[in-house]
């Protein structure tokens, strides 16, 4: 395979999944605050920060609220991780490498961005913002089935899997983050009522709530909301889980190559740190330094292979 | 379906944009055997003759020496590319693919209107033409024995695999496309995928060591034959256009050394010259000894100052057309020109008159076509004018697509087939005995 068609293989996977999972920060954060009562904290800002795009986003917004940040996160254009804009980057990835993949693919995502084209702030008001992203979802997850159920496990399937895994354990991280910058102002809250109610919806989010519940029971914890969404190695969405799945397919990715120790090591020790961490470690010393070092180590290994593989120059 | 303006298809899929709607008109074209084997004979005679052309030109000239063709002419055309001069190439094949335009005359015979041997382009819809006639009509094109098409990928797989530098048993074929904002890119798809073979751009492509390769997530692949189908002017920016982004540096060095093949070798274009097609009859007799099967149409070369005052007097009689371009860019047909667009077209022919031919109008053929109206409530049919291209694919031998594109004018009266100006195609059908 050529590596820029590998190069937009991955990238069209890796941007498939990012907007996935914009779309399920921005619905958690809009569910969340549902019910609960105004602060003086502002509670969409830290969505911003947590995506680090704060400083786009100040250029053209003076405050983060609620309209402001559903369209920064949806429509914009400017914002090349807008839900919008990766869906565009996806189809154009894609249209030229039509013959490689599936023509039920190609037909989903051109669905999809044929449905974005004709997005807009008052057709998100008129679906209602649940409905809007129930849509949306349904579209990801045809999109995930017909993927896993039409490209022949080859070097193609490796490829759009190793995108999709090494975005994300980053995404799921964010979530989990936006939790817990969403918590720091109130700690005297942890445990009651209102936090385990935000802690549902982060694992609705993550759709890890019936996984958790057969896992853990009723009991909503921290640790083990943490557990299942980093830790776990059986649950589809864990970063272990999906850094496993990574591995994998790097392995087969760089079967030939003698000299692959970059990604191998990158890899292997991000595997090592989800694989003999655990939750209560993670939130003793920092959830949110354990999250950041986790997000930075996926981020590095994603740009070794890209350079390794992909990259043309 | 057949009450619309035929059928239309589209060739990209469904998607803003790119998106194509290929007119297609539902009646066939049909070339009765005998006809065919004629044309056939005489393609292959004409691809030979325009291959030896190329050999010659690029070596020793001969044909030049001997007088056959003035000099000025070759080293004065626009697609003379010196850098070709001296690169060997295996079995002597230097157009493994022509595209030859014919046109049917008023006496029935099929001419030459041009030659297409740089990167001519088409055979996709022959192809996705003759699906979509068996969707429609499995009996009668069974019933008929029409011949297939199917086969031009495979014969042109084989036609690059024969060319490849010696000694290579299992050649590499790469198809080098300009990438999807060329409005050939379709094909250049079609193609790659219909042979297996990689579709590449420039920037997939390395030259080590005098060696092509390309460049793959299992490093750097080796390639042996590259069917280019962009212009040489954009092959390699250390020898042609220093701002091309779509070829490869090195690649010439590469050609030289013999180490990988390029379809169509580089400047095989001064063979379909508008000038040099006036002696093309010539140089058939001169290189195969043979005289033309096929007819060409009357050409005067205004270079000539005697033709040139000939043809002065009578302008409005003349079609004129620039010899190095293509595509009908700066053609002036003098019977429908204004009085300003000839004395523009006189004023040109007098400051360059070597970039000039004249031929008188040729009359297109006709044939059946849906008008997209209807008659007593039943489509309604009327002639329309057609030209037909087929394509001969020279390797170790000649092959040759059975029919070809038919290209159809479908506007009333127009002459222009071409398919961003109002032209469709048909299916052409070769009954098999």
């Amino acid at each position: 395979m050529l590596r820029r068609i590998a190069g937009s293989l991955f990238w069209a996977a890796r941007y498939l999944e990012r907007a996935q999972w914009r779309a399920r920060l921005v619905d958690v954060n809009y569910h969340l605050l549902l019910e609960v009562p105004p602060r003086d904290a502002d509670p969409w800002e830290p969505l911003v920060r947590i995506t680090a795009e704060q400083d786009l986003f100040a250029a053209k917004h003076s405050h983060a609220e609620e309209a402001s940040v559903i369209d920064f996160f949806v429509f914009d254009r400017e914002n090349r991780s807008s839900i919008r804009s990766c869906i565009e980057t996806v189809r154009a990835n894609l249209s030229p490498l039509r013959h490689l993949i599936s023509s039920e693919l190609w037909v989903a995502v051109n669905r999809l961005y044929l449905e974005v084209q004709g997005w807009s702030a008052q057709a998100l008001a008129a679906a209602g913002v649940s409905n809007f992203f129930a849509e949306l979802n349904r579209h990801f997850f045809t999109l995930e089935g017909i993927v896993v159920n039409t490209i022949a496990r080859d070097l193609t399937y490796d490829v759009i899997e190793l995108g999709a895994m090494l975005e994300r354990p980053d995404n799921v991280s964010r979530l989990l983050d936006v939790k817990y910058h969403y918590l720091l102002p109130r700690l005297e809250d942890i445990g009651g009522p209102a936090d385990l109610r935000q802690w549902a919806a982060v694992l609705r989010s993550a759709s890890a709530f019936e996984a958790f519940r057969r896992c853990y029971g009723n009991a909503i914890r921290v640790n083990r909301v943490v557990s299942i969404l980093v830790f776990d190695p059986e649950f589809p969405r864990s970063m272990r889980f999906c850094i496993e799945r990574a591995a994998e397919a790097l392995e087969r990715i760089s079967a030939w190559d003698a000299s692959s120790a970059a990604s191998a090591a990158a890899c292997a020790e991000l595997l090592a740190m989800l694989r003999e961490g655990d939750a209560d470690r993670a939130l003793n010393s920092g959830l949110h330094e354990f999250l950041i070092d986790a997000e930075r180590r996926c981020a590095q290994l994603a740009d070794h292979v890209f350079d390794r593989y992909m990259a043309l120059e | 379906m057949f009450r619309t303006m035929g059928v239309t298809f589209n060739v990209y899929g469904a998607d803003e944009g790119s998106e194509r709607i290929f007119p297609f008109d539902p009646i066939p074209r049909i070339i009765a055997v005998p006809v065919w084997a004629e044309l056939e004979a005489g393609l292959i005679q004409r691809a030979r003759a325009l291959n030896a052309f190329v050999a010659d030109i690029y070596a020793e000239a001969q044909i030049v020496r001997d007088g056959i063709i003035p000099r000025d002419l070759i080293v004065g055309s626009q697609q003379f590319r010196h850098p070709a001069t001296g690169i060997q190439r295996p079995g002597g094949i230097y157009i493994t693919v022509a595209g030859i335009d014919l046109v049917r005359g008023a006496d029935g015979r099929f001419h030459v209107l041009e030659d297409n041997v740089r990167t001519p382009s088409g055979v996709s819809y022959v192809i996705e033409n003759r699906r979509i006639m068996t969707r429609l009509m499995p009996e009668l094109i069974r019933g008929l024995r029409v011949s297939s098409v199917e086969n031009y990928p495979a014969y042109l797989l084989a036609a690059l695999r024969e060319i490849a530098p010696s000694g290579i048993d299992d050649p590499t074929v790469a198809l080098l496309t300009p990438g999807p904002f060329n409005s050939a890119f379709f094909e250049h798809v079609f193609l790659s995928q219909q042979m297996g073979v990689e579709l590449v751009e420039g920037r997939d492509l390395v030259c080590v060591d005098h060696k092509l390769y390309m460049k793959t997530v299992h490093g750097l692949r080796r390639i042996d034959v590259l069917y280019r189908r962009i212009d040489d002017d954009f092959l390699d920016p250390v020898v042609f256009r220093l701002d091309s982004m779509l070829g490869v540096a090195g690649l010439t060095a590469v050609l030289r050394a013999g180490n990988a093949t390029l379809a169509n070798a580089i400047g095989t274009g001064v063979a379909d010259d508008k000038g040099v097609y006036a002696y093309t009859p010539a140089m058939i007799r001169y290189y195969l000894g043979e005289s033309a099967l096929l007819p060409i149409v009357e050409t005067h070369l205004l270079r000539d100052p005697d033709v040139r005052q000939r043809v002065l007097l009578d302008l409005d009689r003349y079609v004129v057309k620039p010899t190095g371009a293509s595509g009908g860019y700066g053609v002036v047909i003098g019977p429908h020109a204004t009085d300003e667009e000839l004395a523009q077209a006189r004023r040109r022919i007098e400051a360059a008159p070597a970039n000039f031919i004249a031929q008188p109008p040729f009359p297109l053929s006709v044939h059946p076509t849906l008008t997209g109206g209807s008659v007593d409530g039943k489509p309604a049919m009327a002639p329309r004018h057609v030209d037909l291209r087929p394509f001969v694919l020279l390797g170790a031998k000649p092959r040759v697509l059975a029919g070809g594109l038919t290209r159809v004018a479908l506007r009333e009266g127009s002459l222009i087939v071409n398919s961003l100006q109002g032209g469709g195609s048909k299916d052409t059908w070769v009954l098999e005995e």
